[in-house]
């Protein structure tokens, strides 16, 4: 929405990802019920998006005016300071919360043993989506950021304070990525490379689903998983591979990808 | 025969930018475009210029085909342009911005290790189109420390620098002061003789100035062309008065 | 001329560095020489074409698995056959990501060039058979025109033969692409950088004038690439990851890109300051990523603009 390409957002969901696990350690040590760990999970996910207002407030909001490319590197200086932060904060080994995975139990579903815990993760990403969705189109913010997404400069003309606009979006958008790294910490690891990694699958999803559209990011990331899940048990090699070639074909043939809005 | 289009036709969705327009400019004729805003002017020279691709219609430059071919290879057949609203090169110095269009007319693009600074036939071509547009003073000035006025003078000059066979100025005089108006035009006329440039088409909105200069001119209204004749002519026709001219009488 | 001077004082401070200054300190000119040749090259692209390429460490990445194959393949052990080959292989794989790339500009060039640099990163990583996989392949001591020196120490060689050596490649790079910068073919570069609507009327086609500054940049990255290699000694993967390239663009931005050698004083600064940094705190990354938000936000134009603050311009007269 706000035409940055925001190489921190790995990065944020690193945070996440780590805050999570403390927020749990912290649960589990104050005695409260395992089956219930998934709340102060997704709470500390939701909370640590806050960094998203110190990020915008205090460096992003000078770049809107430049060039997209300082953008994108301030974004970068942001990747940065977060892969130390968070070395700094918890330590160069990864964490985890050890059993509290398989809490919930397993499901024999076609065929496969599912843990609970993934269709919960599952659950929780459409209501998400669906929320989001809902936000875009139905409340009178969800109206403004489309417009102002289309036409920055006529958005102001009608009044719109773009700074808070902007300063909202963006935190959403940070909770957001926190929210998924939490979530995804009992199947995974917290590890400080975690955010570099992420940034170009996420990158590859952006692409393939197109910059600026919600559904085009749904079904972007439902391409990539599919795609590494078939790749990882035909041909472990290519995982990756694939997908950055996938990106290239795409880029080449449909740069806004499936359900982005006109190419820049 | 120089420049020919024949049954132009551009359509943005469901709107109709022009609707059959056909014109012909020959060697030595100053032709003016002249309509109302959402006439089509700006269309009608995107797509002479390569920028745009009619929808329909063809568009023939020294007896060839050229409509939809690129501005890049436009300029190299010998048709330059300027733009309405100013073109220039922000960071590079008047010198510099000429340099570029005589490198490009010279063929010299791609020699990567002589120097630009001895290359003696750039350096006077440069030279001579900046003392032709009187801008020879602040050859190395960057463009962007130029007065507006000046800036509009580079662009058309750094079109010039091509020796071009035909130009199409798109409004030369636009953003332009009253007195510095006729300075720019009688600068225009004195290089293209000098350069032996053989048409020049422009848009202009100063009836003063398309009265004084033309040859021709072609008046556009919503996509047509409601006429193209002398000024003489065109003075004495009703339709153009009412939607072009305004009906305040134009001296002489 | 004051740069002219300038210039000559720091070629002679360099030259006799290894004389007189510390092992240690001339051991990291080894790296900055590298990368200067590196950066040279990647500010064609950005500096004078105005594309920025979030995936030239690929290209470091050939030259130096280039190096790196031949010696520990094959008997041939030459500097010379080494760079030259890391410099034709990197053309060669430069043309085809050039021609794609070259059609798109700004985020999605960018993103189109990160897209490259993993692909080649990942092939190298998992393809561990053939590259060695994470672990990387060796790259052995070169001879230098056709000297073999595998008898002197490592630290002797290094400092010594290979300084120069490196310094000689470096000079060699920076007269080139002075040259390349100052002709008809840079000028036409950066009507594109400012105005490329404009250029294309003035005749300047786009795409095959940013093609092959792409393509030259690539070569300068694959031969900064190899010389990087013999001081480490291992090359892995990790010289293709886009954090990588990401740092190439830090250094050419804290140097100054609208400067010739700005982007040489960058990667001089980023390598000291890092090393610096680490012998302090660990975190040189929060450090660096502070330096370049100031960076972007206070002096876009880096160290060089701020050494040579535009003039103000002629008072008004508009």
């Amino acid at each position: 929405m706000q035409k940055i390409f925001n190489l921190a957002c790995g990065s944020f969901y690193a945070l996440g990802a780590y805050v999570g696990v403390s927020a749990v350690a912290w649960y589990a040590d104050a005695g409260g019920p395992p089956a219930l760990f998934v709340v102060p999970l997704a709470l500390a996910g939701l909370a640590a998006g806050a960094v998203g207002v110190v990020v915008e407030r205090g460096l992003l909001r000078f770049v809107y005016d430049r060039d997209e490319t300082f953008q994108l590197l301030l974004t970068f200086a942001v990747v940065l300071m977060m892969e130390d932060a968070l070395r700094m904060i918890w330590g160069p080994s990864p964490r985890s919360t050890s059993g509290l995975y398989l809490t919930y139990g397993q499901l024999q579903l076609l065929g496969a043993t599912v843990p609970v815990y993934n269709l919960i993760v599952i659950a929780a990403s459409l209501v998400i989506a669906l929320s989001i969705g809902w936000l875009l189109t139905r409340t009178a913010f969800g109206r403004i950021m489309r417009a102002a997404a289309d036409n920055r400069e006529m958005a102001e003309a009608l009044g719109v304070d773009m700074r808070r606009v902007y300063a909202k979006v963006f935190t959403l958008g940070t909770a957001l990525g926190t929210l998924g790294g939490a979530l995804v910490i009992p199947a995974t690891a917290a590890m400080s490379e975690m955010g570099i990694e992420l940034i170009v699958e996420a990158f590859a999803v952006v692409v393939i689903g197109g910059l600026g559209s919600m559904r085009g990011a749904f079904v972007g990331a439902l391409v990539v998983g599919v795609l590494r899940s078939i790749a990882i048990s035909v041909y472990p090699e290519l995982e990756m591979l694939l997908i950055y070639l996938i990106v290239i074909v795409v880029l080449v043939l449909r740069p806004r990808g499936l359900f982005g809005a006109a190419a820049a | 025969m120089i420049l020919r289009a024949d049954g132009l036709r551009k359509l943005y969705g469901e709107f109709c930018a022009l609707d059959g327009v056909s014109l012909t400019v020959g060697p030595g004729e100053f032709v003016s475009i002249i309509g109302p805003n959402g006439a089509g002017k700006s269309t009608l020279i995107n797509i002479l210029t390569g920028v745009t691709r009619p929808s329909a219609g063809s568009v023939r430059f020294k007896d060839r085909e050229v409509a939809g071919i690129g501005p890049v290879r436009l300029a190299r057949l010998g048709m330059a342009r300027s733009f309405q609203l100013v073109q220039i090169f922000p960071d590079l110095t008047v010198l510099e911005t000429l340099q570029a269009a005589v490198v490009s007319r010279l063929g010299r693009g791609l020699r990567l290790f002589t120097s630009l600074a001895r290359d003696r036939e750039v350096q006077a071509g440069a030279l001579e189109v900046a003392e032709l547009f009187g801008l020879a003073e602040r050859r190395h000035l960057p463009a962007r420390h130029l007065p507006q006025g000046d800036k509009k003078l580079l662009d058309v000059a750094s079109a010039f620098a091509l020796r071009p066979e035909i130009i199409l100025l798109d409004e030369p005089t636009s953003g332009v002061s009253t007195a510095d108006k006729t300075a720019i035009m009688e600068t225009l006329v004195a290089a293209s003789k000098r350069i032996g440039l053989r048409a020049i088409i422009q848009v202009e909105h100063d009836m003063d100035i398309v009265f004084a200069y033309s040859d021709r001119i072609i008046a556009l209204h919503q996509g047509k062309v409601l006429a193209d004749a002398a000024p003489a002519a065109i003075l004495s026709d009703q339709r153009v008065i009412d939607t072009v001219i305004g009906r305040r009488a134009v001296r002489g | 001329m004051r740069r002219g001077l300038a210039l000559a004082a720091a070629t002679a401070a360099v030259a006799a560095a290894p004389l007189v200054g510390g092992t240690y300190h001339v051991l990291l000119m080894l790296p900055f020489m590298a990368y200067a040749v590196v950066l040279l090259g990647l500010n064609l692209l950005f500096g004078y074409t105005g594309l920025v390429s979030f995936g030239h460490a690929l290209f470091i990445g050939i030259g130096a698995y280039t190096g790196a194959f031949i010696t520990s393949r094959t008997t041939i052990r030459s500097l010379e056959v080494i760079l030259v080959s890391a410099a034709v292989l990197g053309a060669l794989a430069a043309v085809p990501v050039a021609a794609l790339c070259v059609r798109y500009v700004k985020i999605y060039f960018g993103m189109l060039t990160l897209a490259f640099g993993m692909v080649f990163y990942t092939f190298v990583l998992k393809f561990y058979r053939l590259t060695g996989g994470d672990e990387g392949t060796p790259f052995l001591r070169p001879s230098l025109l056709g000297l073999g020196l595998d008898a002197m120490p490592k630290i002797d060689y290094l400092t010594g033969p290979y300084y120069y050596y490196s310094m000689a490649v470096l000079g060699l790079a920076t007269l080139v692409m002075w040259r390349i910068v100052r002709s008809p073919f840079g000028l036409c570069l950066k009507t594109i950088r400012d105005n490329p609507a404009k250029a294309e009327t003035l005749g300047i086609g786009v795409a095959r004038y940013r093609f092959v500054a792409f393509v030259i940049s690539a070569v300068y990255a694959a031969v900064g690439g190899a010389l990087l290699g013999p001081p480490i000694g291992n090359v892995d993967p990790t010289l293709a990851y886009w954090t990588h390239s990401g740092n190439l663009v830090f250094m050419t931005l804290l140097g100054g890109f609208a400067s010739f050698f700005g982007p040489v004083v960058g990667a001089f600064v980023f390598i000291y300051l890092q090393n610096w940094v680490m012998s302090v705190v660990p975190y040189w990354r929060l450090v660096f990523g502070a330096i370049l938000a100031l960076i972007v936000i206070f002096a876009p134009e880096g160290l060089m603009g701020l050494v040579t603050r535009r003039r103000p311009a002629p008072a008004a007269r508009a």
